[in-house]
């Protein structure tokens, strides 16, 4: 939340233009979320980064899209948002996922992610539908204000929270169920 | 009184105004089930936040930070650059997943059962070839050397990664399996190239256990290695260095 507003406000202070030095370093500090956004979104941190650097290189690519004023990390977001359902349906079209629970891939499990519960919770989180793992993504791993979540999200506060009352029902189901990333 | 379930949801995250939070607070405090249900809420956001959060804490990779600042490494991750780093968008090949798209078509068409041994050195498709005299590592298998993590890799990954480490003449080796040949070997980072010092066969059968190298490989390793085998994070950070030991 402190990176969010640092970056926010430091680009408020700035003339219109966001030079691409300046912005390349307020994503340099802004790393540590997107990093965190883009491993709720993945199987593991190699997909999470991978996530990462696409949006970090399309937002740099398209950096005469930000408005000066608005805020850094919503915008990164929402990017990484896009990224992420685009590849997702590149995955879908060749078949490789049509639900993920059915992909019949394992996620690596690192020794970091045995040690706590990312991995049944990442799990949890994967058999999610897309909408709602986003709104839980937004809202729970980043904290989030509604307001916040639906403008990264491009939808309204009221589909924000219905997606997210969702979300919460079927991930809170599938951690109390112990088989959580057993086979089907 | 009788709050439903999206105005709880509100209040476990923090989105309801002063008064209506004020009214189930006290609300709560005399009614257990109500309390019950805003814990159960409250502890859902606090399992997911605290899942991911440890990620905040782990060194972000160099191949991020360079993205940011929209620079190519130079040097010695050129071409590690080339394997790694994602194509812009319009030139990536359409249709192919982000991990190890590079040999993509060949894992879809061709089971790597097919290569075995014998393969490995017939000069099509080959995964090492002769150069100078030393085993150099090729296609898929110099891909994974240069990018592939123990840590991350999956059971898909036609090859799998074992120990890396730095050896006493101060190179990255990284001991290596083809998953379905069962051709197991080592690769040391030597003058911008994976030098393969020994391959060995090991049981195929025994692939999914074979979290250790074989004997041969193991032989070789404790010939080589200087101080232990790298962890996740030095694993990483050697991959993000381009397996350079100058440059950490």
């Amino acid at each position: 939340m402190e990176e969010n507003e640092l970056a926010g406000r430091m680009i408020h202070h700035e003339s219109m233009t966001v030079s691409t030095e300046e912005i390349g370093e307020l994503i340099v500090a802004l790393l540590p979320r997107l990093r965190r956004f883009a491993r709720s979104l993945s199987r593991n941190q190699h997909d999470a980064d991978d996530l990462a650097q696409v949006a970090v290189e399309r937002a740099l690519r398209h950096r005469e899209q930000f408005r000066a004023g608005a805020n850094l990390a919503s915008w990164l977001f929402g990017i990484m948002k896009n990224a992420w359902l685009d590849d997702r349906r590149a995955r879908v079209r060749r078949g490789e996922v049509a639900l993920p629970e059915d992909s019949g891939e394992h996620p690596a499990v690192t020794p970091a992610d045995t040690n706590t519960s990312l991995w049944s919770v990442s799990e949890a989180m994967n058999k999610l539908p897309e909408d709602q793992r986003l709104a839980i993504a937004c809202v729970l791993v980043e904290g989030m204000s509604y307001k916040e979540a639906a403008e990264v999200l491009e939808i309204p506060i009221g589909t924000l929270t219905s997606r997210l009352a969702r979300g919460r029902t079927a991930l809170a189901a599938a951690l109390s169920d112990e088989r959580v990333g057993a086979a089907p | 009184m009788n709050y439903d379930d999206d105005t709880l949801m509100a209040f476990a995250d923090g989105e309801l105004d002063a008064a209506k939070r004020a009214e189930i607070t006290v609300a709560m405090e005399k009614d257990a089930e109500l309390a019950r249900r805003i814990a159960h809420h409250r502890e859902l956001r606090a399992r997911v936040a605290g899942a991911f959060s440890p990620v905040l804490d782990q060194p972000v990779p160099d191949r991020l930070v360079n993205a940011a600042r929209g620079a190519t490494v130079p040097g010695a991750t050129q071409r590690r650059g080339e394997v790694v780093q994602f194509p812009a968008r319009g030139t990536r090949p359409p249709g192919l997943p982000w991990r190890g798209r590079e040999w993509g078509a060949m894992a879809a068409s061709v089971a790597l059962g097919a290569i075995i041994s014998w393969k490995l050195l017939s000069p099509a498709d080959s995964l090492v070839t002769a150069s100078n005299g030393s085993l150099v590592a090729r296609g898929a298998l110099a891909s994974a050397l240069d990018r592939q993590l123990a840590s991350t890799q999956v059971e898909a990954d036609p090859v799998r990664i074992g120990l890396s480490f730095e050896s006493r003449d101060g190179h990255f080796c990284r001991s290596f399996q083809l998953r379905d040949a069962g051709t197991a070997g080592l690769g040391c980072r030597i003058e911008g190239e994976w030098r393969i010092p020994v391959t060995t066969e090991a049981a195929t059968g025994d692939l999914r256990q074979a979290s250790s190298p074989p004997p041969a490989v193991l032989q070789a390793i404790e010939a080589r290695i200087s101080g232990e085998a790298l962890d996740p994070a030095g694993e990483e950070k050697a991959r993000d260095a381009g397996w350079d030991t100058t440059r950490r």
